[in-house]
C-alpha cells in the first residue's frame, strides 16, 4: 500500500513537484476560503439585519437636487442618471485641475532651478508650504475666502465681462452655432496633421541635423486650419454674462460656482506643489555631462533643451506625474466637504433614501475605472519610451 | 636685501562679499534684475499685509478661548495630567534620540522643547499644575540625553540601531539605545504606557477609563497616523511578500487588494467601513468609530506600505540573492534573512513620507463623525454664531499646526536619507 506513495523510489512528501503543488493548493484553499468566509458573513448579516441592498433603485427617480451639472438634470431623473451627472462633475474638476496643476507645477519647478536666488527661494516656499498642509484645510480656507467676497450686486466686475462675487466666477464663453460640428471636425483633422508633421520634421532634424522647425510648422498647421475654418463657417458666438432683473442676477456665459472655484484652486495649488518637485527632480536627473556634450558638438541652447535635456527629463517626469494626476482625481472627492456636487458628495446625499452599500460600491468601481485608465496611459507611455535597439 | 613682493591686488569689490553675492544671484543680467525687483516688491507687499492682518485685524479669541478643544478634543479635563505625563515620556525618548543620533534628532528635540516652553509660558487660561508639567518637559529632554550612553564610533549594531532609530526618531516616540533589542523594548514600553495613560483602565484610581469618542483634536490625528503606520508595516510586508510569491492565487489576491485600495479615495473606504465593518463583528458589540477609523486607516496605509516594501526589496542588488543561494540558503531563508531586511532599510525615508501623507489624510475622519483637528475647527466656525466670521483665523491656525509637523518630519526624513546613504549603495 505504501508503495503507491513512492514515485521512482522517492517518497511523495519529498517530491519537489508534488510539494510545490501541495503548497499551491493549500494556499489557494486558504486564500479563497478566507475571502468567501468574509463575503458570506457580510451577506448573511446584510440579510439578518435587514440592511437595504441591491441595484433595483437605480432607475427610480432620485428626487434630490444637484447644484450644478454639465448636462441638464432635474430631480425627477433616475438615480443612475444622477450618478452620471455627479461623475461628470468629478471629471470636470479633475480635467481642469490636471491641466492647470501641470502648467503651474512646471512653472514653479523651473523657477525652483532658476539662477535667480529670490525666485528659486520663493518657488521653494510655495512648494514647502502647500504640500505640507492637508488638502481639506486648504479647501475650507479657500471656501472661506470665496464666501467673504462681496455679494452679487456689489461684486467685482472686470471690463464689463468677467464677474467675481460670492456666488462664483462668471466668464464670457463660446456658444455653438450651426457650423460647429464641421468646424470641430476640421480642427481635429488639423491637429492630427500637425502631430504627423511634428513627428516627421522632428525625426528629420534628429537624423540629418537640418533645422526643420517642427514645433513652428505644427502650430501653423493646427491653428491656421482651425482659424480659416472659423472665419468661413462662423460656428461660434461669444456669450457674455449679463446683469438681469432687479436683484442683479447674472445670466449667460460660463458660470463657475464658489465651491467649484474653491475646489479647483485647492486641488491645483496642492497638486502643483508636488508636480513642481517632480519636474525639478526630472530636470536635475539629466547629468550635466549631457548638456555639456550637446553644447560641445555644436547644438545651440534651445536645441540642447529640446533634443537632449527635455526627452531625458521626460522619462523621469512622466510616470510620477501620472500618479499625481490620479491623486488629484481621487482628491477631488474632498469636494464633499465644501458642497461641490461630485460623485462622493451626491452618492452620500442619496444614501438617505437609497441603499448605502450598493451606492458606494458603484462609486468605488467608478474611481477604480478612472485609476485603471490612468495606469493604462502610464503603461502605454512606458512602452513608447522604452529604449529601442541595442 | 630682498625686495618684498607687492601684495596681490584685491579682487574688485563687486565680485566678493555681499555685493558680489547680490550681483551673482540676483542681478546677473538685466532680465534677472527686473525679476528680482518685481518679486521683492510682491514679497514686501504680501509680508506687510499679512503682518497687519495677523497682528491687528485678525481676532484670535476663537483659537485662544478654545485651545484645548483643538489639541485634545473633548478629552475630560480631569485627565489632562495623564496627557502631560505622556508628553514627558516623549520628551525622555527625544532626549535619548538626541544623544544617540545628534544630527537629526537635535533640532527635533529643540523644537519640541521650544513648543512646550511657549505653551507653558504663554499667557492664557491654564491651570498652574499643567503649566508646571509642560515646563518639566525641558529637564526631561535633558534627562533622556544624560541617561543614554554615547554611541560608540564603530558599534557593531550601529547600522541596525540607526535604521530602527530613524523610524523612531522621526515619529518622536522611541529612543535609540546602544543595541536594537533594548531600543525596541523601550519603544514598546513607552507605547503601551502612553496608550494606558490616554485610555485609562477601569478600576484603577486616577486612571478612569475615557470614552474613546471623546478623543479628538490634534491628538487623534497623531494617534491614528502613528498606529496606522505601525500596524500597516507588518501587513504591508505580508502583502508585498504575497505579491512577490510564486503562488498564483495568493499573488492575485494580494495584487487585487493593493490595487483596489490604492485606486479609490480614502473617503469612500471610510464610508464603506462605517457600513460594512460593523457587520463583521457580533451585533451586540457596538464598536466605537475611533476603532473603525483606525482599522480603515491601517488597511488603507498597508496597501501603500506594501508597494513601498516591494520597491525597497526590488532595489536590493541581485548579487545579494545569488550569494545567499550560493551559501545554501533556501528561498524563504533568502527572502527573510537577506532581501527583506535590506529592503526595509531602503524604505525608511519612504515610511516617513508615508507617515506625513497619512497624517494629512487622517483629517478625513470627519466623514465618519469624529472630531479631529480640522473638524473641530469647522465646528468652531460654523457652529458658533460669534465666530462665524473667523474662518480665516481658524483654518490658518490649523494649517500652521499641520505644516509644522509635516515640514519638520520631511526635514528629518531628508537627514535620514543622507545618513543611510540611500541611493548611494
Amino acid at each position: 500500500m505504501t508503495r503507491l506513495l513512492y514515485v521512482q523510489g522517492v517518497p511523495i512528501w519529498r517530491n519537489v513537484v508534488a510539494l510545490r503543488w501541495a503548497v499551491q493548493v493549500v494556499s489557494a484553499v486558504v486564500v479563497l476560503s478566507t475571502i468567501a468566509l468574509f463575503l458570506l458573513n457580510v451577506a448573511r448579516e446584510i440579510e439578518a439585519r435587514d440592511i437595504p441592498f441591491g441595484f433595483t433603485f437605480l432607475d427610480r427617480a432620485a428626487q434630490i437636487p444637484i447644484g450644478e451639472a454639465v448636462i441638464p438634470y432635474q430631480p425627477s431623473d433616475s438615480y443612475l442618471y444622477g450618478l452620471v451627472v455627479a461623475g461628470l462633475n468629478t471629471i470636470r474638476a479633475s480635467v481642469l485641475g490636471v491641466i492647470l496643476a501641470t502648467a503651474i507645477g512646471i512653472l514653479v519647478g523651473v523657477a525652483r532651478l532658476s539662477p535667480n536666488w529670490l525666485l528659486s527661494r520663493m518657488a521653494l516656499i510655495y512648494i514647502e508650504v502647500f504640500r505640507n498642509i492637508p488638502l481639506i484645510v486648504q479647501l475650507l480656507f479657500w471656501l472661506t475666502i470665496v464666501l467673504t467676497l462681496p455679494r452679487v450686486a456689489e461684486g467685482y466686475v472686470i471690463a464689463e465681462t468677467v464677474f467675481i462675487n460670492n456666488s462664483g466666477l462668471y466668464l464670457p464663453w463660446f456658444e455653438a452655432k450651426d457650423g460647429f460640428w464641421p468646424w470641430a471636425l476640421i480642427t481635429a483633422i488639423g491637429l492630427a496633421l500637425a502631430v504627423y508633421a511634428f513627428r516627421r520634421l522632428n525625426r528629420r532634424e534628429t537624423e540629418t541635423g537640418q533645422q526643420s522647425y517642427p514645433l513652428l510648422a505644427a502650430a501653423v498647421i493646427a491653428i491656421g486650419l482651425s482659424l480659416v475654418a472659423l472665419l468661413i463657417l462662423g460656428p461660434l458666438a461669444i456669450d457674455i454674462p449679463q446683469v438681469e432683473g432687479r436683484f442683479g442676477r447674472l445670466q449667460g456665459g460660463a458660470q463657475l460656482s464658489g465651491s467649484f472655484m474653491a475646489l479647483l484652486v485647492g486641488l491645483v495649488v496642492y497638486t502643483s506643489a508636488f508636480i513642481a518637485e517632480i519636474v525639478r527632480a526630472g530636470i536635475q536627473s539629466v547629468g550635466k555631462g549631457q548638456t555639456e556634450a550637446a553644447r560641445s558638438v555644436g547644438l545651440s541652447g534651445m536645441l540642447t533643451l529640446r533634443h537632449v535635456t527635455f526627452p531625458q527629463a521626460l522619462r523621469v517626469i512622466i510616470p510620477p506625474l501620472i500618479s499625481q494626476f490620479l491623486n488629484l482625481t481621487k482628491n477631488s472627492s474632498l469636494a464633499a466637504a465644501i458642497g461641490y456636487p461630485d460623485l462622493v458628495s451626491v452618492a452620500n446625499t442619496m444614501t438617505q433614501i437609497a441603499p448605502a452599500i450598493s451606492l458606494f460600491m458603484i462609486v468605488m468601481v467608478s474611481y477604480l475605472s478612472m485609476s485603471l485608465l490612468y495606469s493604462l496611459i502610464g503603461n502605454l507611455y512606458n512602452r513608447t519610451i522604452r529604449f529601442k535597439g541595442a | 636685501m630682498t625686495a618684498r613682493a607687492a601684495p596681490a591686488p584685491l579682487p574688485p569689490a563687486t565680485t566678493v562679499g555681499v555685493l558680489g553675492w547680490l550681483r551673482k544671484n540676483l542681478f546677473s543680467s538685466r532680465g534677472n534684475g527686473v525679476v528680482t525687483v518685481l518679486l521683492a516688491v510682491l514679497l514686501a507687499w504680501v509680508a506687510v499685509n499679512l503682518g497687519i492682518w495677523v497682528l491687528v485685524e485678525a481676532d484670535w479669541t476663537v483659537i485662544i478661548s478654545r485651545a484645548p478643544l483643538y489639541i485634545v478634543g473633548l478629552y475630560p479635563y480631569e485627565g489632562y495630567w495623564r496627557l502631560c505625563i505622556c508628553l514627558l515620556l516623549i520628551s525622555v525618548l527625544l532626549g535619548m534620540s538626541w544623544r544617540a543620533w545628534p544630527k537629526a534628532a537635535r533640532r527635533f528635540a529643540f523644537g519640541f522643547g521650544a513648543v512646550m516652553l511657549f505653551v507653558g509660558v504663554f499667557p492664557h487660561e491654564m491651570a498652574p499644575d499643567h503649566r508646571a508639567l509642560l515646563l518639566l518637559n525641558l529637564p526631561f529632554i535633558g534627562l533622556g540625553y544624560v541617561l543614554t550612553p554615547r554611541p560608540a564610533e564603530a558599534h557593531p549594531g550601529r547600522l541596525e540601531a540607526m535604521a530602527g532609530g530613524a523610524i523612531a526618531t522621526a515619529l518622536g516616540r522611541v529612543a535609540i539605545f546602544s543595541t536594537p533589542r533594548r531600543m525596541v523594548i523601550a519603544a514598546f514600553g513607552a507605547l503601551v504606557l502612553i496608550m494606558i495613560l490616554i485610555l485609562g483602565i477601569a478600576g484603577v484610581p486616577g486612571l478612569d477609563p475615557v470614552n474613546p469618542q471623546d478623543l479628538g483634536g490634534l491628538m487623534i490625528n497623531l494617534l491614528l497616523a502613528f498606529f496606522g503606520i505601525v500596524c500597516s508595516l507588518p501587513i504591508g510586508i505580508g502583502l508585498a511578500l504575497g505579491r512577490r510569491s510564486s503562488l498564483p492565487i495568493l499573488k492575485v489576491a494580494c495584487v487585487i487588494f493593493i490595487e483596489v485600495i490604492r485606486g479609490v479615495p480614502l473617503i469612500t473606504l471610510l464610508f464603506m467601513s462605517r457600513h460594512i465593518l460593523p457587520l463583521t463583528f457580533p451585533e451586540d458589540l457596538n464598536i466605537d468609530r475611533v476603532y473603525l477609523a483606525g482599522i480603515t486607516i491601517t488597511i488603507f496605509s498597508s496597501a501603500y506600505m506594501a508597494e513601498n516594501v516591494r520597491g525597497g526589496m526590488a532595489a536590493v542588488l541581485r548579487g545579494q540573492t545569488e550569494a545567499a543561494h550560493a551559501l545554501g540558503l533556501r528561498g524563504w531563508q533568502t527572502t527573510l534573512l537577506i532581501t527583506l531586511p535590506q529592503g526595509l532599510r531602503n524604505i525608511i525615508p519612504a515610511i516617513v513620507g508615508q507617515f506625513i501623507s497619512l497624517f494629512k489624510d487622517t483629517s478625513l475622519v470627519y466623514f465618519i463623525g469624529m472630531l479631529d483637528l480640522v473638524e473641530m475647527g469647522r465646528v468652531s466656525v460654523q457652529g458658533n454664531q460669534e465666530f462665524i466670521d473667523n474662518g480665516r483665523e481658524v483654518y490658518l491656525f490649523i494649517a500652521l499646526v499641520f505644516w509644522v509637523f509635516c515640514f519638520s518630519m520631511s526635514f528629518i526624513s531628508r537627514r535620514i536619507e543622507g545618513a543611510l546613504g540611500v541611493g548611494r549603495r
